[in-house]
Protein backbone atom coordinates (compact mmCIF):
# COMPACT_ATOMS: atom_id res chain seq x y z
CA UNK A 1 0.00 0.00 0.00
CA UNK A 2 2.71 2.65 1.00
CA UNK A 3 4.43 1.53 -2.31
CA UNK A 4 1.49 1.91 -4.14
CA UNK A 5 1.14 5.52 -2.52
CA UNK A 6 4.99 6.23 -2.75
CA UNK A 7 4.25 6.14 -6.85
CA UNK A 8 1.39 7.90 -7.03
CA UNK A 9 2.69 11.23 -7.46
CA UNK A 10 0.90 14.42 -5.47
CA UNK A 11 -0.73 17.27 -6.64
CA UNK A 12 1.77 19.59 -5.23
CA UNK A 13 4.22 17.68 -7.31
CA UNK A 14 2.48 17.43 -10.66
CA UNK A 15 2.14 21.13 -10.09
CA UNK A 16 5.95 22.10 -9.97
CA UNK A 17 6.63 19.36 -13.04
CA UNK A 18 3.95 21.03 -14.71
CA UNK A 19 5.63 24.56 -14.07
CA UNK A 20 8.87 22.85 -14.91
CA UNK A 21 7.58 22.21 -18.47
CA UNK A 22 6.57 18.83 -18.38
CA UNK A 23 3.07 18.93 -20.09
CA UNK A 24 2.67 15.23 -19.15
CA UNK A 25 2.45 16.27 -15.64
CA UNK A 26 -0.51 18.09 -16.30
CA UNK A 27 -1.98 15.36 -18.12
CA UNK A 28 -1.90 13.03 -14.98
CA UNK A 29 -4.23 16.39 -13.49
CA UNK A 30 -6.56 16.63 -15.91
CA UNK A 31 -6.87 12.71 -15.58
CA UNK A 32 -7.01 12.79 -12.02
CA UNK A 33 -10.00 15.46 -11.74
CA UNK A 34 -11.48 15.67 -15.20
CA UNK A 35 -14.76 13.73 -14.39
CA UNK A 36 -15.19 15.92 -11.04
CA UNK A 37 -14.85 18.98 -12.43
CA UNK A 38 -17.21 17.53 -15.14
CA UNK A 39 -19.61 17.02 -12.38
CA UNK A 40 -19.48 20.11 -10.66
CA UNK A 41 -20.12 21.67 -13.96
CA UNK A 42 -23.08 19.51 -15.03
CA UNK A 43 -24.66 19.84 -11.49
CA UNK A 44 -25.13 23.61 -12.16
CA UNK A 45 -25.55 24.20 -16.26
CA UNK A 46 -27.38 20.86 -16.18
CA UNK A 47 -26.27 20.58 -19.83
CA UNK A 48 -23.74 17.68 -21.45
CA UNK A 49 -22.32 20.38 -24.10
CA UNK A 50 -21.52 23.53 -21.73
CA UNK A 51 -20.46 21.04 -18.88
CA UNK A 52 -17.65 19.56 -21.13
CA UNK A 53 -16.97 23.25 -22.60
CA UNK A 54 -16.54 24.09 -19.01
CA UNK A 55 -14.72 21.57 -17.71
CA UNK A 56 -11.90 22.15 -20.75
CA UNK A 57 -12.41 25.83 -20.18
CA UNK A 58 -11.30 25.15 -16.55
CA UNK A 59 -8.28 23.12 -16.86
CA UNK A 60 -7.06 25.50 -19.47
CA UNK A 61 -7.63 28.53 -17.00
CA UNK A 62 -5.54 26.64 -14.44
CA UNK A 63 -3.03 25.47 -16.65
CA UNK A 64 -2.22 29.28 -17.81
CA UNK A 65 -2.57 30.41 -13.77
CA UNK A 66 -0.96 27.87 -12.61
CA UNK A 67 1.77 29.86 -11.67
CA UNK A 68 -0.68 32.21 -9.62
CA UNK A 69 -1.63 29.04 -7.57
CA UNK A 70 -0.04 29.56 -4.26
CA UNK A 71 -1.04 26.13 -3.06
CA UNK A 72 -3.18 28.02 0.02
CA UNK A 73 -6.10 25.42 -0.99
CA UNK A 74 -6.18 22.32 -2.20
CA UNK A 75 -5.63 21.91 -6.02
CA UNK A 76 -9.51 20.53 -6.42
CA UNK A 77 -10.81 23.13 -4.23
CA UNK A 78 -8.96 25.84 -6.65
CA UNK A 79 -10.44 23.96 -9.97
CA UNK A 80 -13.51 23.40 -8.39
CA UNK A 81 -13.77 27.05 -7.97
CA UNK A 82 -13.03 27.91 -11.31
CA UNK A 83 -15.23 25.33 -13.19
CA UNK A 84 -18.11 27.29 -10.32
CA UNK A 85 -17.18 31.06 -11.90
CA UNK A 86 -17.49 29.92 -15.54
CA UNK A 87 -20.52 27.81 -14.37
CA UNK A 88 -22.22 31.00 -13.37
CA UNK A 89 -20.95 32.97 -16.11
CA UNK A 90 -22.83 30.38 -18.44
CA UNK A 91 -25.81 30.42 -16.24
CA UNK A 92 -25.95 34.15 -16.32
CA UNK A 93 -25.17 34.41 -19.91
CA UNK A 94 -28.17 31.99 -20.44
CA UNK A 95 -30.55 34.24 -18.36
CA UNK A 96 -28.83 36.94 -20.61
CA UNK A 97 -30.50 35.36 -23.81
CA UNK A 98 -33.45 34.23 -22.06
CA UNK A 99 -34.31 37.77 -21.92
CA UNK A 100 -34.33 38.06 -25.72
CA UNK A 101 -36.55 34.21 -26.03
CA UNK A 102 -40.09 34.07 -25.73
CA UNK A 103 -39.46 30.98 -23.29
CA UNK A 104 -39.72 31.33 -19.72
CA UNK A 105 -35.89 30.99 -18.71
CA UNK A 106 -34.37 29.45 -21.18
CA UNK A 107 -33.03 26.27 -19.36
CA UNK A 108 -32.95 23.09 -21.00
CA UNK A 109 -35.81 20.78 -20.87
CA UNK A 110 -33.72 17.90 -20.58
CA UNK A 111 -34.37 17.12 -17.42
CA UNK A 112 -32.10 13.60 -16.93
CA UNK A 113 -34.50 10.50 -15.60
CA UNK A 114 -33.92 9.67 -11.89
CA UNK A 115 -31.60 6.71 -10.95
CA UNK A 116 -34.59 4.20 -10.20
CA UNK A 117 -34.81 0.56 -11.84
CA UNK A 118 -37.47 -0.21 -9.68
CA UNK A 119 -40.63 -0.94 -11.60
CA UNK A 120 -42.30 0.80 -9.26
CA UNK A 121 -44.86 3.67 -11.06
CA UNK A 122 -46.08 5.12 -8.24
CA UNK A 123 -42.89 6.21 -7.04
CA UNK A 124 -41.97 7.35 -10.57
CA UNK A 125 -44.68 9.56 -11.13
CA UNK A 126 -44.21 10.98 -7.36
CA UNK A 127 -40.30 11.78 -8.32
CA UNK A 128 -41.17 12.95 -11.68
CA UNK A 129 -43.53 15.34 -10.12
CA UNK A 130 -40.93 16.31 -7.37
CA UNK A 131 -38.99 16.88 -10.01
CA UNK A 132 -41.37 18.94 -11.94
CA UNK A 133 -41.78 21.15 -8.75
CA UNK A 134 -38.30 21.68 -8.55
CA UNK A 135 -37.56 22.62 -11.86
CA UNK A 136 -40.42 24.87 -11.99
CA UNK A 137 -39.14 26.45 -8.23
CA UNK A 138 -35.09 26.83 -10.04
CA UNK A 139 -36.08 29.01 -12.84
CA UNK A 140 -37.29 31.46 -10.30
CA UNK A 141 -34.13 31.49 -8.59
CA UNK A 142 -31.64 34.09 -8.59
CA UNK A 143 -28.31 33.10 -10.67
CA UNK A 144 -26.54 32.82 -6.89
CA UNK A 145 -29.60 31.03 -5.49
CA UNK A 146 -29.61 28.21 -7.95
CA UNK A 147 -25.72 27.92 -8.24
CA UNK A 148 -25.71 27.12 -3.98
CA UNK A 149 -29.01 25.13 -4.28
CA UNK A 150 -27.68 23.20 -7.30
CA UNK A 151 -24.58 22.35 -5.56
CA UNK A 152 -26.63 21.65 -2.38
CA UNK A 153 -28.71 19.36 -4.41
CA UNK A 154 -27.07 17.92 -6.89
CA UNK A 155 -23.57 17.79 -5.74
CA UNK A 156 -24.41 17.53 -2.03
CA UNK A 157 -22.10 19.88 -0.57
CA UNK A 158 -22.39 21.09 2.53
CA UNK A 159 -23.15 24.63 3.43
CA UNK A 160 -19.42 25.37 4.93
CA UNK A 161 -18.25 23.60 1.68
CA UNK A 162 -20.17 25.69 -0.45
CA UNK A 163 -19.19 28.71 1.25
CA UNK A 164 -15.48 27.86 1.03
CA UNK A 165 -16.61 27.34 -2.66
CA UNK A 166 -17.82 30.47 -3.28
CA UNK A 167 -16.13 32.59 -0.70
CA UNK A 168 -19.33 33.46 0.59
CA UNK A 169 -19.83 33.53 4.82
CA UNK A 170 -21.79 30.25 5.77
CA UNK A 171 -25.17 32.67 6.98
CA UNK A 172 -25.41 33.87 3.62
CA UNK A 173 -25.44 30.85 1.41
CA UNK A 174 -27.85 29.64 4.45
CA UNK A 175 -30.10 32.84 3.48
CA UNK A 176 -29.93 32.50 -0.02
CA UNK A 177 -30.46 28.51 0.29
CA UNK A 178 -33.44 29.29 2.95
CA UNK A 179 -34.87 31.04 0.43
CA UNK A 180 -34.53 28.64 -2.19
CA UNK A 181 -36.14 25.93 -0.81
CA UNK A 182 -39.05 28.50 0.31
CA UNK A 183 -39.81 28.77 -3.33
CA UNK A 184 -39.76 24.87 -4.26
CA UNK A 185 -42.02 24.66 -1.36
CA UNK A 186 -44.50 26.99 -2.70
CA UNK A 187 -44.31 24.79 -5.64
CA UNK A 188 -44.78 21.99 -3.81
CA UNK A 189 -47.44 22.72 -1.73
CA UNK A 190 -49.56 23.17 -5.42
CA UNK A 191 -48.35 19.88 -5.94
CA UNK A 192 -49.77 18.34 -2.48
CA UNK A 193 -52.55 19.17 -2.67
CA UNK A 194 -53.37 18.26 -7.11
CA UNK A 195 -52.31 14.85 -5.52
CA UNK A 196 -54.29 14.38 -2.33
CA UNK A 197 -57.33 15.77 -4.13
CA UNK A 198 -58.01 12.86 -6.11
CA UNK A 199 -57.65 11.13 -2.99
CA UNK A 200 -60.59 13.37 -1.03
CA UNK A 201 -62.54 12.03 -3.65
CA UNK A 202 -62.84 9.09 -3.05
CA UNK A 203 -63.32 9.43 0.32
CA UNK B 1 -48.87 14.49 17.88
CA UNK B 2 -48.45 16.45 14.75
CA UNK B 3 -46.62 15.06 11.66
CA UNK B 4 -44.71 16.82 9.42
CA UNK B 5 -45.23 17.36 5.83
CA UNK B 6 -42.96 16.41 2.93
CA UNK B 7 -43.00 20.16 2.40
CA UNK B 8 -41.34 20.57 6.01
CA UNK B 9 -38.71 18.29 5.85
CA UNK B 10 -37.71 19.45 2.50
CA UNK B 11 -36.37 22.25 4.31
CA UNK B 12 -34.82 19.94 7.19
CA UNK B 13 -33.37 17.69 4.16
CA UNK B 14 -31.40 20.53 2.52
CA UNK B 15 -30.60 23.27 5.91
CA UNK B 16 -28.74 20.91 7.57
CA UNK B 17 -30.40 21.10 11.06
CA UNK B 18 -28.53 21.03 14.30
CA UNK B 19 -29.66 17.89 15.88
CA UNK B 20 -31.52 19.85 18.79
CA UNK B 21 -34.15 21.41 16.39
CA UNK B 22 -37.62 20.09 17.44
CA UNK B 23 -37.91 18.95 13.25
CA UNK B 24 -35.07 16.86 13.72
CA UNK B 25 -36.01 15.39 17.45
CA UNK B 26 -39.23 14.08 16.34
CA UNK B 27 -38.17 12.67 13.27
CA UNK B 28 -35.79 10.69 15.10
CA UNK B 29 -38.64 10.05 17.50
CA UNK B 30 -41.65 9.16 15.13
CA UNK B 31 -41.39 6.10 12.71
CA UNK B 32 -43.98 7.28 10.16
CA UNK B 33 -42.10 10.68 9.93
CA UNK B 34 -39.29 9.16 9.96
CA UNK B 35 -39.98 6.48 7.08
CA UNK B 36 -41.30 9.69 5.30
CA UNK B 37 -38.33 11.82 5.69
CA UNK B 38 -36.39 8.16 4.41
CA UNK B 39 -38.45 8.35 1.37
CA UNK B 40 -38.02 12.10 0.48
CA UNK B 41 -34.02 11.48 0.79
CA UNK B 42 -34.34 8.83 -1.58
CA UNK B 43 -36.25 10.66 -3.99
CA UNK B 44 -33.77 13.71 -3.71
CA UNK B 45 -31.42 11.70 -3.87
CA UNK B 46 -32.55 9.60 -7.48
CA UNK B 47 -33.47 13.47 -8.88
CA UNK B 48 -30.04 14.71 -8.29
CA UNK B 49 -28.38 11.20 -9.58
CA UNK B 50 -26.09 13.04 -12.16
CA UNK B 51 -25.18 10.77 -15.12
CA UNK B 52 -21.37 11.84 -14.72
CA UNK B 53 -20.80 7.86 -15.79
CA UNK B 54 -19.73 8.48 -19.55
CA UNK B 55 -17.87 6.15 -21.80
CA UNK B 56 -14.20 5.97 -21.39
CA UNK B 57 -13.89 7.77 -25.02
CA UNK B 58 -15.48 10.73 -23.23
CA UNK B 59 -13.08 11.12 -21.18
CA UNK B 60 -10.54 10.20 -23.55
CA UNK B 61 -11.60 13.11 -26.19
CA UNK B 62 -12.49 15.68 -23.58
CA UNK B 63 -8.52 14.95 -22.19
CA UNK B 64 -7.06 15.38 -25.47
CA UNK B 65 -8.98 18.78 -26.41
CA UNK B 66 -7.77 19.90 -22.85
CA UNK B 67 -3.51 18.60 -23.70
CA UNK B 68 -4.29 20.29 -27.22
CA UNK B 69 -5.52 23.60 -25.87
CA UNK B 70 -2.61 23.25 -23.19
CA UNK B 71 -0.33 22.63 -25.88
CA UNK B 72 -1.81 25.36 -28.07
CA UNK B 73 -1.57 27.90 -25.05
CA UNK B 74 2.54 26.69 -24.26
CA UNK B 75 3.62 26.88 -27.84
CA UNK B 76 2.34 30.75 -27.65
CA UNK B 77 3.27 31.56 -24.52
CA UNK B 78 6.82 30.24 -25.85
CA UNK B 79 6.40 31.97 -28.51
CA UNK B 80 5.54 35.21 -26.30
CA UNK B 81 8.28 35.16 -25.04
CA UNK B 82 10.82 34.46 -27.57
CA UNK B 83 9.05 37.51 -29.26
CA UNK B 84 9.53 39.77 -25.99
CA UNK B 85 13.35 38.29 -25.62
CA UNK B 86 13.98 39.29 -29.15
CA UNK B 87 12.40 42.55 -29.46
CA UNK B 88 14.32 43.30 -25.60
CA UNK B 89 17.89 41.96 -27.90
CA UNK B 90 17.05 44.37 -30.81
CA UNK B 91 16.10 47.54 -28.36
CA UNK B 92 19.77 46.31 -26.46
CA UNK B 93 21.47 46.28 -29.36
CA UNK B 94 19.90 49.70 -31.00
CA UNK B 95 21.03 51.26 -27.77
CA UNK B 96 24.87 49.75 -27.70
CA UNK B 97 24.57 50.90 -30.78
CA UNK B 98 23.91 54.52 -30.88
CA UNK B 99 26.16 54.61 -27.50
CA UNK B 100 29.24 53.46 -29.55
CA UNK B 101 28.15 55.76 -32.67
CA UNK B 102 27.32 58.64 -30.57
CA UNK B 103 30.57 58.14 -28.90
CA UNK B 104 32.53 58.36 -31.99
CA UNK B 105 31.16 61.06 -33.54
CA UNK B 106 30.92 63.17 -30.44
CA UNK B 107 33.97 65.39 -30.54
CA UNK B 108 32.20 66.91 -34.20
CA UNK B 109 29.25 67.25 -32.12
CA UNK B 110 30.44 69.44 -29.42
CA UNK B 111 29.55 72.84 -30.10
CA UNK B 112 31.66 75.77 -29.92
CA UNK B 113 31.75 77.85 -26.58
CA UNK B 114 28.76 80.16 -26.97
CA UNK B 115 30.10 84.07 -26.51
CA UNK B 116 28.06 85.40 -24.49
CA UNK B 117 27.48 89.53 -24.92
CA UNK B 118 28.94 90.91 -21.88
CA UNK B 119 26.33 92.59 -20.08
CA UNK B 120 26.33 96.13 -19.94
CA UNK B 121 28.01 97.27 -17.07
CA UNK B 122 26.63 99.24 -14.92
CA UNK B 123 28.91 101.88 -13.13
CA UNK B 124 28.97 100.55 -9.31
CA UNK B 125 30.92 101.62 -6.78
CA UNK B 126 33.53 98.82 -7.39
CA UNK B 127 34.83 101.15 -10.24
CA UNK B 128 35.68 104.08 -8.56
CA UNK B 129 37.66 101.35 -6.02
CA UNK B 130 41.38 101.81 -6.72
CA UNK B 131 43.24 98.34 -7.58
CA UNK B 132 45.23 96.84 -5.03
CA UNK B 133 48.07 97.13 -7.25
CA UNK B 134 48.44 101.32 -8.56
CA UNK B 135 50.36 100.52 -11.32
CA UNK B 136 47.55 98.12 -13.01
CA UNK B 137 44.71 100.84 -12.96
CA UNK B 138 43.75 101.84 -15.97
CA UNK B 139 45.17 105.33 -15.73
CA UNK B 140 48.65 104.14 -15.36
CA UNK B 141 48.62 101.34 -17.54
CA UNK B 142 49.96 102.93 -20.61
CA UNK B 143 53.16 103.74 -18.67
CA UNK B 144 53.92 99.43 -18.03
CA UNK B 145 57.35 99.75 -19.94
CA UNK B 146 58.54 102.98 -17.47
CA UNK B 147 56.74 100.20 -14.56
CA UNK B 148 59.22 97.54 -16.08
CA UNK B 149 61.75 99.45 -16.03
CA UNK B 150 61.93 101.36 -13.14
CA UNK B 151 61.15 97.35 -11.56
CA UNK B 152 64.23 96.28 -13.29
CA UNK B 153 66.12 99.39 -12.20
CA UNK B 154 65.08 98.67 -9.18
CA UNK B 155 65.80 94.56 -8.90
CA UNK B 156 69.03 95.00 -10.58
CA UNK B 157 70.44 98.04 -8.43
CA UNK B 158 69.05 97.59 -4.98
CA UNK B 159 72.49 99.40 -4.05
CA UNK B 160 71.93 102.69 -6.59
CA UNK B 161 68.41 102.79 -5.01
CA UNK B 162 70.28 102.33 -1.48
CA UNK B 163 72.71 105.35 -3.06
Amino acid sequence: MTQINATVPSDAELIARTLGGDGGAFGILVDRFQRKIYRVAFAIVRNDVEADTITQDTFIQAYTHLAKFQGRSEFETWLTRIAINRSRDSLRRRRFVSLFRSDEDGEPEGWIEPVDDRPDPEREIMARQLRTAIERAERKLSTQQKLIFRLRHYEDRSLEEIAVLLGLRSGTVRAHLFRAIHKIRQELAEWVTAREEPSNETL
Amino acid sequence: MKHFSEADLLETYYMQPSEATPIIAHVNDCNECQERYRRLSQKLRDIAACPSEKPATFWTRQRLMIMRAVDNAREQSGRTVRTARVAAAALLAFLLGGAVVYKSVEPALKTPAVIVAPAPQVASNDDLKVPSDPWQSDELKDFGSVVQWESWVEASSPTGSSL
